[in-house]
């Protein structure tokens, strides 16, 4: 009986060791306890935070999107996405985001400003370099969630109660939790937004928006790695690739397709990114709506598509209100009718006259702002 | 070369009293290498990344529709991105066959042609018989790897040039980081191979038909990667090997995302000490 009882412990031992190495792994990062942090007041925090001078840091963001958008074949929404940030307060700055097994990488270094997309192999120069940082903002609004923080914490503290929530651990460094609950006021379907502020930077970690009667967020960024150190220069250099399509941007449409107002949800970059015109803002804070005119090819990619999933050849205006009604419910509130579509985070609306209003607010308030434009 | 050679190379063992064990491996080296399913399935290995190659240096330049690996936009002019690229597509189906495959003939084949007695009948003793088993499945997860590694950068430097090794990040590196970079992905690579074979090995011990090996450990592999595309099953995702799979790409980033590769290698050597441990224990408890 010995070598079966030496195979039976080979197998124990063997089998337990290697779940329980898979176990490990699939332990939540960060689980640890919250750390001890010296006392701070809300609004100190916040000064101390919107005042941070970032750093020079490495970091990897993960974000997640759970805003329970209806996925329209065509638009290529709000898909989860990682992203590398190097930013050295002397050099320059860098992020990489990833989608699958492509990448949008942005340098701004001391020799100007390049955007690389490899999924078409294209480079784009940017002669101003102000512009590239604005563009790294809007297309990594919630890649980066230090300025995404900022700029959240900066735009909603006129509008909410602020309360720190303890402490935090937050790729693998102590933070405080920083809580900004909307005032009773504020007509909004979001119950609060929390941001993970480092206690040794005082550089926000990450962003969680939380909805009404959940306790998941319907959005979160946040760094999962985070080393503060200097970087090396070559990251901020940038040389086109061979056979890259190479251009250079011009200064005044580069603006242009900035949206001034980007809401966390990267679904209205796009959609302002293919209105190719600015949203009209109403309201402030929570309750904030952005109207505007629905161009008339704007669903022809996703039409087109659902076109040919179908087999049938329906003219283009059928084919849009195919699509409208297969993810919208059909609304008639006073004056205006038309097809809204709710999420966990928000509302939106588009009207049989063509016009479109979205917001983290239920119908009312987006009838409202579309009756005041 | 006729398919009678296995069982021929399996008697003359008989005669052997006591075997140093690098003769040992190098027997089985032979024995693996000399069967000509091994030599088609590697050249097999050897080709795509040669056809993906040509085929993509003849669709037109620009980028594909829909249906495409993205990746392979970039390794239409990146010699960088085609070996990585074919690694990352054969991961998913054929590089698995041809270990599982060895796996299969190592220990079932043998007990099935009856020449695995042989082995015992020798003094070789069953951790020994497992030592040189894994070692032949794990040199064949190697050259396989190692094939498509090869011809894959080979092809991308014929068609693009020492100068088109760029990354997805937009960075071009020099020959030798390429090169760097390749052999990081063949070894990564096979150590997924290893993990399978471990696991592989482990059934084969159980069982007299190589088939049922293939049809289990690749029914797995095909099962796990279903299960990775929901996302309500994420719990159950960290358990899966294949999960980590698409971290190859990440070596044709600038600079390389370590994190998911990282994580590859330890599930790998988790399933590889339960593999393993599973198919000692039962050679050693198994009678004969």
């Amino acid at each position: 009986m010995q070598p079966r009882t030496k195979g039976i412990a080979a197998a124990a031992t063997g089998t337990t060791v290697g779940l329980a190495g898979l176990l490990i792994m699939a332990m939540p990062a960060d689980a640890g306890l919250e750390p001890e942090l010296p006392e701070l007041s809300a609004t100190e925090l916040v000064e101390a935070a919107l005042s941070a001078e970032a750093p020079s840091f490495e970091g990897t963001v993960a974000v997640n999107n759970e805003l329970g958008l209806p996925a329209l074949p065509g638009l290529g929404l709000a898909d989860a996405e990682s992203a590398r940030v190097y930013h050295d307060s002397d050099k320059g700055a860098r992020i990489s985001l990833q989608r699958g097994s492509t990448e949008f990488t942005a340098v701004h270094g001391p020799d100007g400003a390049w955007t690389y997309d490899s999924s078409a192999n294209t480079a784009t120069r940017y002669p101003h370099a102000d512009q590239v940082r604005d563009l790294t903002r809007q297309r990594g609004e919630f890649s980066d969630p230090a300025s995404a923080a900022a700029e959240i914490i900066d735009v909603l503290s006129e509008s909410s109660t602020i309360t720190i929530d303890g402490t935090a651990r937050v790729a693998d460094r102590d933070a405080y939790e920083l809580v900004l609950t909307p005032k009773p006021s504020e007509r909004t379907l979001l119950r609060e937004v929390t941001v993970a502020i480092d206690a040794a930077t005082k550089l926000p970690l990450r962003v969680e928006v939380m909805p009404n009667g959940s306790p998941e967020p319907v959005v979160s960024a946040g760094f999962t790695e985070f080393a503060v150190g200097a970087q090396p220069d070559e990251l901020f250099e940038f040389t086109p690739p061979k056979d890259a399509d190479v251009s250079t941007a011009d200064p005044d449409k580069a603006r242009e397709a900035l949206p001034k107002h980007a809401d966390p949800a990267q679904a209205l970059d796009d959609v302002g990114e293919a209105l190719g015109e600015p949203l009209a803002v109403t309201g402030s804070g929570w309750d904030t709506v952005l109207t505007g005119t629905v161009p008339e090819d704007a669903f022809a990619g996703a039409a087109e598509h659902l076109n040919e999933l179908s087999g049938r050849n329906s003219a283009p205006e059928n084919a849009t209100m195919n699509l409208l009604s297969r993810f919208g419910e059909r609304f008639t509130d006073g004056e205006v009718s038309g097809f809204e579509f709710t999420t966990r985070a928000g509302t939106g609306v588009v009207t049989d006259d063509g016009r479109f209003a979205v917001g983290a607010v239920p119908r009312q308030v987006l009838i409202e702002a579309l009756e005041q434009q | 070369m006729t398919m009678t050679t296995a069982p021929v190379t399996g008697e003359w063992r008989l005669t052997k009293a006591r075997v140093a064990l690098p003769r040992l491996l190098w027997a089985e080296l032979r024995w693996i290498f000399r069967r000509p399913r091994t030599l088609v399935v590697l050249g097999l290995l050897a080709v795509i990344p040669v056809i993906i190659g040509i085929a993509l240096s003849f669709a037109d330049g620009g980028p594909t529709g829909d249906a495409d690996p993205p990746v392979f936009v970039t390794a239409a002019s990146s010699a960088l991105a085609l070996p990585i690229g074919a690694l990352t597509v054969l991961l998913g189906l054929l590089l698995p066959l041809t270990v599982t495959k060895a796996a299969g003939d190592a220990l079932a084949g043998e007990q099935a042609n009856g020449t695995l007695r042989g082995w015992l009948l020798a003094p070789v003793g069953k951790g020994r018989l497992l030592l040189v088993k894994a070692f032949g499945v794990a040199v064949v997860g190697l050259v396989a790897a190692g094939l498509v590694g090869t011809t894959g950068f080979l092809t991308g430097l014929i068609s693009n040039g020492t100068d088109g090794l760029f990354t997805l990040s937009g960075t071009t590196l020099p020959l030798l980081d390429a090169l760097g970079r390749v052999a990081i992905a063949v070894g990564w690579v096979t150590v997924q191979l290893w993990a399978l074979g471990a696991v592989a090995l482990a059934i084969s011990a159980c069982t007299e038909h190589p088939m049922l090996v293939l049809a289990t450990v690749l029914g797995g592999v095909i099962v796990s990667q279903v299960l990775l595309v929901f996302e309500s099953l994420d719990w159950l995702h960290p358990f899966l090997l294949p999960a980590s799979w698409d971290a190859l790409i990440n070596l044709v980033r600038d600079p390389i995302w370590w994190d998911g590769l990282g994580e590859g290698v330890l599930r790998a050597a988790c399933y590889l000490a339960i593999g393993l441990s599973l198919a000692y224990a039962r050679l050693v408890t198994s009678d004969g």
